[in-house]
């Protein structure tokens, strides 16, 4: 590349800066103008706003697996295929590059961070109400109702009423697979037909029920004094859950460990993904090779991959990172000393493919919030309310055109 | 005209303004129970200056509103350097937007409210209705609409894109209406064109002084909205080095939410927020007779 | 229009100072008018125009002429937000209102001590942004830290949860009530100052008390103020954004997406990715705002054409 290219770069990884001028310093002739437009919801509708007025969008932009569908369904995203991304695939668990095709068809991203779900818990406080870590979701109902009968004011774990990505997740772990997109004018919504999403809809149902389990909202002040305070004393989250909670539970240090989600057949050990992201390139970027490359560089460069990894603390997607050493062996004190990259990796082995986000997942997520997450805010019925889930989106999918089975 | 006619007529007008009387006695009770209430009012902004000083651990440990490990110094440091200190660029931002605006807004309402209010003229009465009626559109649902005509005229994510709509004050037009129609005598203007004068020469040299004190009603009311402004900008601005201050703190506050990637930024936000607004604070202690005078006389006669 | 007649002088002169005036009204009018014909209404009428189209994510844009109106008239997420404001609106708007002008009133008494003190402390609330108001309330409001639950609990009793789903309006309510009681009473306590002298006179004479004079004179003298004071609140009720919206992060299972008729908007737009029937619901949000503030102000006149 010798012409003077520029580049837009939208995301909102800290520092992200520190890879980007590792790229500049490979490719002078590239400027990158980094720009974090907030950060989830703002940021996508920043970038929908721009699409649609066609003027604005940046080259490269952050973008959730979950997200990735519907911005290929407005067309909005460069297939990466013809830039050579595709020989980046055998890098990745096959769970993690198919979250970069949707419905199988074209590349729309580089993955950079993933999330398989694993539990962090408070070892003290497992300690001293006589538990050992649930292997099972049987073994963690029956932890749940332990914990509370010695702990009054405390609580095993929280679980958040607008969480959808977060229940996903769990969805996925049990093998549910509620949505699919083939790529034109057809999507499956089908939450109340499988039965692994009833099976864990209904068994959160009764832990809510029994009042034993916190529905706060979560990442907002008071779920922040929670983790500090020992209210909770564990949280089910993804893999970028452990620096998280490092950083804002400082007066917890040394209490926590990281184990793998309670499972429904342990013989078959699995875990399902809650969050990361990719990076992704604007259809319309003037400079799509020039785009494509710094996608690629920051997420795949090993040592700008280790410093995502290793600074910024992304969960690592590639095979290679995460078992490099220097990842892969790195201890914490705030863990007890736990090799708690070491035990997220091996989770995330575990996760299995097939899982697919609906084309669109920012309205899935919404109408979430008002059927399951009411239900959850208000320890009602979550069986009720995945059923009006279903009966909400499927409207919505009709009404914007899609034919829809189930 | 003359310099003294104009005088005796400013003079007439603040002589007649404010009517005192006597002073019925002072009630001590009564002055207890305004202190009470007050504490309704100072809590919150105790509560902020207290949290100012606070390390995010003790935020959600100590005692809310008394104070704990004094940890001030730490957090403005935080706010003055996180993101290479791009704090100083939004209260810059805010102050440039909230001047621009406040100016821009009260001078066009002021031409504006004198011409509704002293003209008789096509169009006049209807333009004044739509200006009025257009406050009940909620803009904020018009959000789409309006970036697609910004993008299309190449303003969105610049400066442009907060001050133009901000210049537009249908209150601002409003108020100067109402205190024109007041504060100018007929008299005055018929004389001045008696003697001569042309009606933008009336304007200018004649009328403009007597409409001050609305103006500057207009312009504390307008800077305020502008400080204060959250949706537009929003809406229209992607660089964080042009956001005003609302929209940076609002940002970092959403930065806790993020998942991947998330940064717990609680004592940063909240002393952010104190510094940000101090300065309109002190403008309250400084700026107080105008907010009387100004607000009221518009009021008064609607 | 019609024109106020003018005395028949000669005809000429008449006409050219007529048409002088008129130029100088539309100079000094128009560059406001050009900037809100562009800022405003070229906007309003692009919405009005988008909102009679339907854009589907597959099979794209049509007309469809008044069905998003229609559709709105029957959507319980417009009905539920325009019900939940009316409630809003019919109780803290007199509360506020209401506080405002006996906080102006008793200032105006001169029966206080530390008048400016007082008066500058209720105003101060109006300096903060809501955004700024919103965190802090939320703070506040906090069910484990919030100062008002530490206190509730060290007297052993159950902390009260302001952002339950019952309470959370009254929450929001509190927010704005806070945030405006200060500059209503000041444009009250303004009016009031502007009581022309002569109204008292023969009240003095009957040596009426404080609390009289308030109601058979000052309140009478300061209608106008207090219309404006209330159409403007109408308004700010109805528009109802920023506060519900921050405070949907604490407390997401009490405040739906769809909780303002505003933040439904916004939600149609910018999640929903439906702008064509979010300029709808913008449209008839507007026509019940003026209905509202038309009533209110038919009210008034009714009231002072009894009296």
């Amino acid at each position: 590349m010798k012409k003077d290219t520029k580049l837009a770069f939208w995301t909102w990884v800290p520092d992200i800066q520190k890879e980007v001028d590792l790229f500049q310093a490979k490719y002078p002739s590239v400027k990158v103008e980094v720009v974090n437009v907030g950060q989830g919801g703002a940021h996508y509708q920043k970038l929908r706003a721009a699409i649609q007025a066609g003027k604005g969008a940046p080259d490269v932009v952050q973008m959730e697996f979950d997200k990735l569908p519907s911005f290929t369904l407005t067309d909005s995203l460069l297939d990466l295929t013809p830039y050579g991304i595709g020989d980046l695939k055998s890098d990745y668990p096959g769970w993690v590059w198919s979250g970069v095709t949707p419905g199988g068809k074209g590349i729309y991203g580089v993955p950079q961070d993933t999330g398989p779900m694993g539990m962090l818990y408070r070892e003290d406080l497992f300690t001293a109400a006589g538990l050992t870590v649930p292997k099972t979701w049987d073994d963690f109902a029956a932890a749940v109702t332990t914990y509370r009968g010695k702990n009054p004011s405390s609580m095993l774990t929280n679980w958040a009423p607008s969480s959808e990505a977060n229940m996903l997740g769990l969805f996925w772990q049990a093998g549910g697979r509620p949505f699919s997109y083939d790529g034109a004018k057809s999507v499956k919504i089908n939450l109340t037909g499988d039965a692994a999403c009833k099976k864990v809809t209904a068994y959160w149902n009764d832990l809510f029920k029994s009042g034993n389990i916190g529905n706060e909202p979560d990442f907002n002040d008071a779920w922040y004094q929670g983790l500090n305070s020992g209210k909770y004393a564990s949280w089910l989250t993804g893999a970028w859950g452990p620096v998280f909670l490092q950083g804002t539970a400082k007066s917890t240090a040394g209490k926590w460990r990281a184990a793998p989600l309670p499972q429904w057949d342990t013989s078959k050990p699995a875990s399902g993904n809650y969050g990361g992201s990719t990076d992704a390139v604007l259809k319309s970027s003037e400079n799509p090779i020039a785009a494509a490359m710094l996608a690629r560089f920051v997420n795949t460069d090993e040592k700008a991959a280790l410093t995502l990894a290793n600074e910024q603390f992304l969960f690592p997607p590639a095979t290679k990172t995460l078992n490099n050493p220097a990842f892969a062996d790195a201890t914490s004190s705030f863990y007890g000393g736990q090799k708690v990259n070491k035990q997220f990796t091996d989770i995330s082995m575990t996760v299995q493919e097939g899982f697919q986000f609906l084309p669109f997942n920012d309205y899935a997520a919404s109408s979430y919030d008002k059927t399951m997450g009411k239900a959850i805010g208000d320890r009602g019925d979550l069986n009720a309310a995945l059923a009006a889930w279903q009966d909400d989106l499927v409207q919505y999918a009709k009404g914007q055109g899609f034919t829809v089975a189930s | 005209m003359t310099a003294t006619d104009t005088a005796q007529v400013v003079t007439r007008n603040s002589a007649a303004s404010p009517p005192r009387r006597k002073r019925s006695g002072k009630s001590t009770l009564l002055t207890v129970v305004m202190l009470l209430c007050l504490v309704y009012f100072l809590l919150p902004i105790f509560w902020l200056v207290v949290a100012s000083t606070k390390a995010n651990d003790d935020l959600f440990t100590s005692f809310g509103l008394w104070f704990s490990n004094m940890n001030l110094a730490e957090n403005l440091h935080n706010v003055f350097t996180f993101q290479n200190g791009v704090f100083g660029h939004w209260m810059l931002n805010s102050l440039i937007y909230a001047i621009a605006s406040g100016f821009g807004a009260s001078a066009l309402a002021t031409a504006a409210g004198y011409a509704f209010a002293k003209y008789r003229f096509p169009g006049g009465n209807a333009m004044f209705t739509i200006v009025l009626g257009a406050v009940m559109i909620p803009m904020t649902a018009l959000a789409i609409p309006t970036y697609l005509l910004f993008a299309g005229a190449n303003l969105t994510n610049t400066v442009w894109a907060v001050i133009l709509p901000s210049l537009v004050s249908p209150f601002g037009v409003y108020l100067m209406r109402v205190y024109a129609a007041d504060a100018v005598p007929d008299s005055l203007i018929e004389a001045a064109r008696v003697d001569g004068a042309g009606e933008m020469r009336i304007f200018f040299q004649i009328v403009l002084r007597l409409l001050v004190p609305g103006s500057i009603t207009v312009l504390l009311f307008t800077l305020v909205a502008s400080w204060n402004n959250y949706f537009l900008p929003l809406i229209m601005l992607n660089s964080p080095d042009l956001f005003p201050l609302p929209v940076g703190l609002a940002q970092w506050q959403a930065a806790s939410a993020a998942g991947s990637g998330s940064q717990a930024l609680f004592s940063t936000v909240i002393t952010g927020s104190l510094v940000s607004v101090l300065p309109l604070m002190a403008a309250f202690l400084f700026l107080q007779r105008y907010w009387q005078s100004g607000l009221g006389s518009g009021a008064v006669k609607a | 229009m019609t024109q106020p007649a003018q005395p028949a002088l000669e005809k000429k002169p008449v006409n050219i100072a007529k048409r002088r005036q008129y130029v100088a009204a539309y100079a000094l009018s128009m560059p406001f008018m050009v900037v809100f014909a562009l800022m405003i209404a070229v906007p309003l009428f692009y919405a009005g125009y988008l909102s009679f189209f339907k854009k589907q994510l597959i099979g794209g844009v049509s007309f469809v002429g008044m069905d998003n109106y229609a559709r709105a008239l029957t959507d319980p997420s417009f009905l539920g937000g325009v019900g939940r404001m009316a409630l809003f609106l019919v109780i803290q708007v007199p509360v506020m209102l209401g506080l405002s002008l006996l906080f102006a009133l008793i200032l105006d008494s001169g029966m206080l001590r530390l008048q400016r003190f007082i008066r500058l402390g209720v105003f101060l609330p109006y300096a903060i942004p809501s955004v700024i108001a919103t965190l802090m309330w939320g703070y506040l409001y906090g069910k484990d830290f919030g100062p008002f639950a530490q206190l509730a609990k060290s007297l052993g009793l159950p902390a009260p949860d302001f952002l339950a789903g019952g309470n959370v309006l009254f929450s929001i309510m509190n927010i704005v009530t806070w945030g405006f009681v200060g500059y209503n009473m000041i444009v009250m306590y303004a009016a009031l100052r502007s009581i022309p002298a002569e109204l008292y006179e023969a009240a003095r004479v009957d040596g009426a008390r404080e609390w009289r004079l308030a109601w058979s004179i000052k309140i009478p003298a300061i209608r106008g103020a207090l219309l404006l004071t209330t159409i403007f609140s109408v308004i700010g009720s109805f528009q109802l954004f920023n506060e519900p919206n921050l405070l949907r992060v604490i407390a997401p299972a009490a405040i739906g997406q769809d909780y303002t008729p505003n933040m439904y908007a916004f939600q149609l737009s910018f999640v929903n990715q439906d702008s064509n029937y979010a300029a709808a619901i913008a449209f008839l949000l507007g026509i019940v705002i003026m209905a509202v503030s038309y009533g209110v102000q038919l009210t008034a006149n009714r009231k002072e054409k009894a009296s």
